[in-house]
């Protein structure tokens, strides 16, 4: 037996563990101890992370659609086809109806290489992927505030803390490494105040816990920010030297009335009180979010009302002390980094700017498509000039991940050709006119980066299953096939090139990453150490930008006809759409099947029985799950998970977008329930 | 061949090249990322033994590995041909820590005692266990409280003492006389001042733990169910179900059998380890839980590695290694719920104190003397232990009878229920 160290597959904790490996097979893991997340623990996810690698089920060889069919075929065919029909698109329609789904599963190299794909050789800039769907807010909004849309301090400067903030973040059960370091500043004296519209587990350890209605935000932090302002908690001089706009912000705040709070997010002005108190009397605080935060109309809004609560207290700039979106999935930062997004390159270089495109073209030998590209959303609802007619989507399962699934499943149908690369047949593979079998995160080279901005290797610990290949490989040979040359001979040689043409990973080698945990970016250069904590001293755009944000309803709130609130999101033992933990014996056997939450009080109302089966409808469709009763839930609001395919909440949800982010309103829509 | 030997630290790689020639040879190594692991030593050259830092997981997985095929199966026809996989493994631990050690004691009595379980008795009946005494305790240890360290009286097949450039060597089991007989010329006898060192070296470490808990007053406490229900409804709170604790335990056996298909016609049968933490544990199949909320879960867990384990062994399962205590990420640990238990309870007195201060608390010594002792102590680079005695001012035994009655354990580590079968 012999061990590979790696970083875990699941979320964006980024904990590294050993593979244990013996004659070619992956036969557990264990964590590392020195590893300054992981500290010798791992979640039930990353315990069993190894399992689903040699799952039955592991797609093997390529598939190609035959008479309705996929069957059996050699990558010479597979790839054939869709560099043949790719170039069909682009001849017939332009390479605007073109479109690649990047992933946040895959390393940083692999999105790297699929954007450049997407651009020098699809010529489009459409290319997107699923951070649409959780930080786009925080991308834009902090942007907007700080200059950068990442956590501003490292995961370990939690346990510093005088106070921490969570809000729509269920940390316990989506960061349980996070929550870890919580319950180390708690164990120091620290303060936790929680709002979160469920009763999460952090709330009982919460100093001040709240409950607001569901897409309340703005209002409660408008409200937090106006006692802090009336009761004279600002930080003058951090607000003097180091932010702009402030004047204006405060005149809007001024006339921001108290009174609403309550009657819009159901929080007393009481309880807001000791939390803005708690929250602004301490030098040391620390704000985490989640998608409780950004999946809504008004997620950028949020994100910002977040900003502006930070700056005008100061709590940022500095150690312990910032504002941190917690990213979901492992390398959901990288591939932002990577500019797996329609708007900008690698290390968020517009695409708008010349001399950024003249530096890539030069590089990549190839002109760049000027105009913006569309988002994952927009892809599947474009008509005209704006339809997409051959997608590419790698590692993604947006058939069971977009809202409003019986709408993005005919999308889906409608499309002239699509291919799609991933290790299992998931739901969007099954739509697929070629399928293309890639190798696990244990059978590749490569980096990911983690909420916290650590750059950090995947290591190959086994050769890939069967003809299965990297997705680097797989692009690489693709764009062979469409005369574009792509001749990297390993990911470390991709990461060159990324070094030398993105400033926040200018210093990122190889080398550099195989002793000491990664690097933090930005690190400019071979002798630039990285960057634990952001905005030292000043902000990344200069001056921190206060905007007053108003409130704005959720698109859609209950009535007469669906008179729940339904929200989504995530349960600890299952990973997104299920398709590696619904596959790990460990994980089933916790939640083997969907439910969803519903108050005891409403349970009766409506004569529901606990686990047993309820109807859950709204106007885009209806699915049928067992009911679990808890009084964490309040009543008229249920709660599903979203992994499971056979009752998918997502066929409930709608499409509804955030006007900036375009993200779409996975925490709120409305639903009634019908006994079965 | 005497019952204990000197090996010259100098030789110790000869020792280990001869043992590695004819077993596979297991130890603590400190790896290029700095983590220090259990591994097969393919060459004793060229490897950073680790005999300071406590391996990340117990040697548990070495003999219930983490996968386990039990025997493969193929269906032909209507049929099904079945093929058992057998371990066949001789193995030699070096460098175990006592509470390691006794870990795997305690699932030898586990693994025979109502069933002889072939696939942990192959791996075990040709294991051959050499454990290091903890002369410096980490500071998340508290085998001296289990009784399961840091230094055993038997139970090893050799247990060495490091004296600073040589190993003191205590034989046990014949397994372990075998391999100093074989190469009896990589040892020495020992002086008689071998033995004093050794004796201090002892003593030192029993005095020099920070974690102290009182494993007897929580057992009981258990057992006439006094522990009051805001407690487990914290420690439920606390836990995330990450199986952690019980995945990095050196006495957690509970395991899962799942059946893994290869193909449409062939599988293997698994046996992984399984936790009492997870939900899916006692789930029934007809979705009832009765241990559906956490905090039953941590209540049957405490209570099965305590109370239910003490009704059973004779001794908790707990061996103090301290490992859960390094990643709970909740603090849902052993350690703390001991302490935790037995505060809420009647206050607890128990304190870490210095060996001069134990002698003195017991009436033993004068604080003059403890202070003309240390002064002595000064010059003649003797531990305080041995200078009292030399002094002639306490024998051994009022030694560790004092250690045992101040620090409310059982006198040395040894025997409990395990070893005495």
């Amino acid at each position: 037996m012999h061990r590979v160290l790696t970083t875990c597959c699941f979320c964006a904790c980024g904990c590294n563990l050993y593979l244990e490996v013996e004659n070619g097979k992956i036969i557990g893991v264990t964590p590392s101890k020195q590893h300054p997340i992981a500290r010798g623990n791992l979640c039930l996810k990353g315990w069993s992370s190894f399992e689903f690698v040699h799952h039955k089920d592991r797609l093997q060889y390529p598939l190609i659609r035959r008479n309705g069919d996929l069957v059996q075929t050699s990558w010479e065919e597979a790839l054939g086809l869709v560099a043949k029909k790719f170039s069909d698109i682009q001849k017939n329609y332009g390479a605007q109806a073109l479109g690649v789904l990047s992933s946040a599963k895959c390393t940083n190299e692999e999105n790297y290489l699929l954007m450049k794909f997407a651009r020098a050789v699809l010529r489009t800039n459409n290319v997107d992927h699923c951070a649409r769907l959780c930080h786009s807010p925080s991308v834009i909004g902090l942007s907007n505030a700080f200059g950068s849309g990442a956590m501003t301090n490292s995961i370990s400067e939690l346990a510093g803390a005088e106070v921490i903030l969570a809000t729509g973040s269920n940390t316990t059960e989506q960061h349980p490494q996070i929550a870890r370091f919580i319950f180390d500043a708690l164990a120091k004296g620290a303060k936790l105040i929680v709002v979160d519209p469920r009763r999460i587990p952090l709330s009982r350890f919460a100093d001040v816990y709240m409950q607001p209605r569901l897409g309340t935000d703005v209002i409660w932090l408008n409200g937090m920010m106006k006692i802090i302002l009336e009761e004279g908690f600002l930080d003058d001089t951090f607000i003097k030297m180091r932010t702009e706009n402030f004047r204006t912000f405060r005149e809007a705040l001024r006339r921001f009335d108290l009174e609403q709070v309550k009657a819009i997010s159901g929080i007393t002005i009481e309880q807001l009180r000791r939390a803005a108190r708690i929250y602004a009397s301490v030098k040391r605080a620390m704000i985490i979010y989640s998608m409780g935060i950004t999946q809504h109309i008004s997620g950028t809004d949020n994100v910002q009302s977040i900003a502006n609560l930070a700056m005008l207290t100061g709590h940022v700039e500095q150690e312990f002390t910032g504002v941190g979106p917690l990213r979901g999935q492992n390398n959901v930062q990288g591939a932002c980094d990577m500019g797996a997004l329609p708007g900008t390159l690698s290390g968020y270089q517009s695409i708008a700017d010349e001399d950024v495109r003249k530096k890539f073209e030069r590089a990549w030998k190839t002109n760049l498509p000027r105009a913006p590209g569309l988002t994952a959303i927009d892809m599947f609802h474009g008509t005209g000039d704006k339809k997409i007619r051959g997608l590419l989507i790698m590692g993604e399962n947006p058939a069971l991940s977009h809202p409003d699934l019986n709408v993005m499943r005919a999308a889906l149908q409608e499309l002239e050709f699509l291919a799609v690369a991933d290790i299992f047949m998931t739901e969007t593979a099954k739509f697929a006119d070629v399928v293309l079998p890639a190798a696990s995160f244990a059978e590749k080279d490569g980096t990911t980066t983690s909420t916290e901005r650590r750059i950090q290797r995947v290591r190959q610990a086994i050769s890939p299953l069967g003809a299965s290949k990297p997705d680097w490989q797989i692009i690489c040979d693709l764009s062979s096939c469409m005369n574009y040359f792509m001749d990297y001979e390993s990911p470390a040689e991709i990461m060159e090139e990324i070094a030398m043409l993105t400033p926040i990973y200018g210093g990122v080698y190889y080398d550099r990453l195989e002793t000491g945990w990664g690097l933090f970016w930005p690190c400019l250069n071979r002798n630039h150490p990285g960057t634990p904590f952001l905005h030292k001293g000043s902000f990344v755009r200069g001056k921190g930008r206060f905007e007053y944000i108003p409130y704005k309803a959720p698109a859609e709130m209950p009535d007469d006809e669906y008179p729940f609130y339904l929200t989504t999101g995530r349960i600890a033992e299952h990973w997104h759409t299920g398709s590696m933990s619904r596959r790990i014996s460990a994980l089933s056997r916790e939640w083997p099947e969907a439910f969803v939450e519903i108050n005891p009080n409403d349970a009766k109302r409506l004569g529901v029985a606990n686990r047993k089966s309820v109807r859950v409808v709204s106007r885009r469709g209806s699915i049928t799950l067992n009911a679990r009763f808890t009084d964490d839930i309040p009543e008229k609001m249920v709660y599903i998970p979203f992994h499971f395919k056979e009752a998918p909440a997502n066929i409930l949800t709608h499409s509804h977008c955030d006007p900036e982010a375009k993200i779409p309103e996975f925490k709120v829509c409305a639903v009634r329930l019908e006994r079965v | 061949m005497p019952d204990e030997v000197i090996l010259n630290k100098e030789h110790l790689t000869g020792f280990l090249r001869k043992i590695a020639k004819e077993r596979e040879l297991i130890a603590p190594v400190k790896n290029i990322h700095g983590d220090t692991v259990f591994e097969v030593l393919t060459s004793v050259d060229d490897i950073s033994l680790d005999l300071d830092m406590k391996p990340v997981m117990s040697p548990k997985n070495f003999f219930l590995p983490r996968t386990e095929v039990l025997f493969n199966y193929q269906r032909e026809g209507k049929k099904y041909r079945f093929e058992e996989v057998l371990p066949d493994v001789h193995r030699v631990f070096f460098g175990l820590r006592s509470c390691d050690l006794w870990g795997i004691l305690f699932l030898d009595v586990v693994f025979q005692e109502h069933f002889k379980d072939r696939y942990y008795l192959n791996r075990r009946s040709n294991t051959v266990l050499i454990n290091i005494g903890c002369h410096e305790p980490m500071p998340s240890c508290f085998c001296k409280s289990a009784t399961s360290g840091p230094f055993l009286a038997q139970g090893y097949d050799l247990q060495f003492t490091d004296l600073g450039n040589r190993f003191f060597v205590e034989i046990g089991r014949p397994k372990g006389r075998e391999l100093v007989e074989k190469w009896d010329y990589f040892f020495g006898p020992p002086t008689q001042q071998d033995r004093d060192e050794q004796y201090e070296v002892v003593l030192e470490a029993e005095s020099s733990f920070d974690h102290i808990v009182d494993f007897d007053t929580a057992t009981s406490r258990l057992m006439n169910d006094e522990v009051e229900e805001a407690l487990w409804e914290e420690l439920g709170n606390r836990c995330q179900s990450c199986g952690g604790c019980s995945y990095v335990c050196p006495t957690c056996y509970c395991f899962n059998i799942v059946d893994r298909a290869v193909s449409e016609t062939k599988g293997e049968r698994l046996r992984t380890p399984d936790a009492c933490t997870l939900a899916g544990f006692t789930r029934l199949a007809g979705g009832h839980n009765p241990r559906h909320e956490r905090r039953r879960r941590i209540r049957r867990r405490f209570y099965h590695k305590l109370a239910f384990a003490k009704d059973k062994y004779h001794r908790p399962s707990c061996v103090g290694c301290g490992r859960c205590v390094e990643i709970c990420c909740g603090g849902v640990d052993m350690f703390h719920f001991i302490k935790v238990v037995c505060e809420r309870g009647e206050k607890s007195k128990k304190v870490a104190l210095t060996l001069g201060e134990i002698l003195l608390n017991a009436g033993l010594i004068s604080r003059e003397e403890l202070e003309a002792a240390l002064e002595r102590q000064l010059t003649s680079g003797k531990a305080l232990g041995v200078q009292l005695i030399d002094d002639g001012l306490v024998t051994r035994d009022e030694i560790a009878h004092a250690l045992s009655i101040q620090l409310g354990l059982p006198e040395m580590a040894g025997t409990g229920g395990v070893v005495g079968r």
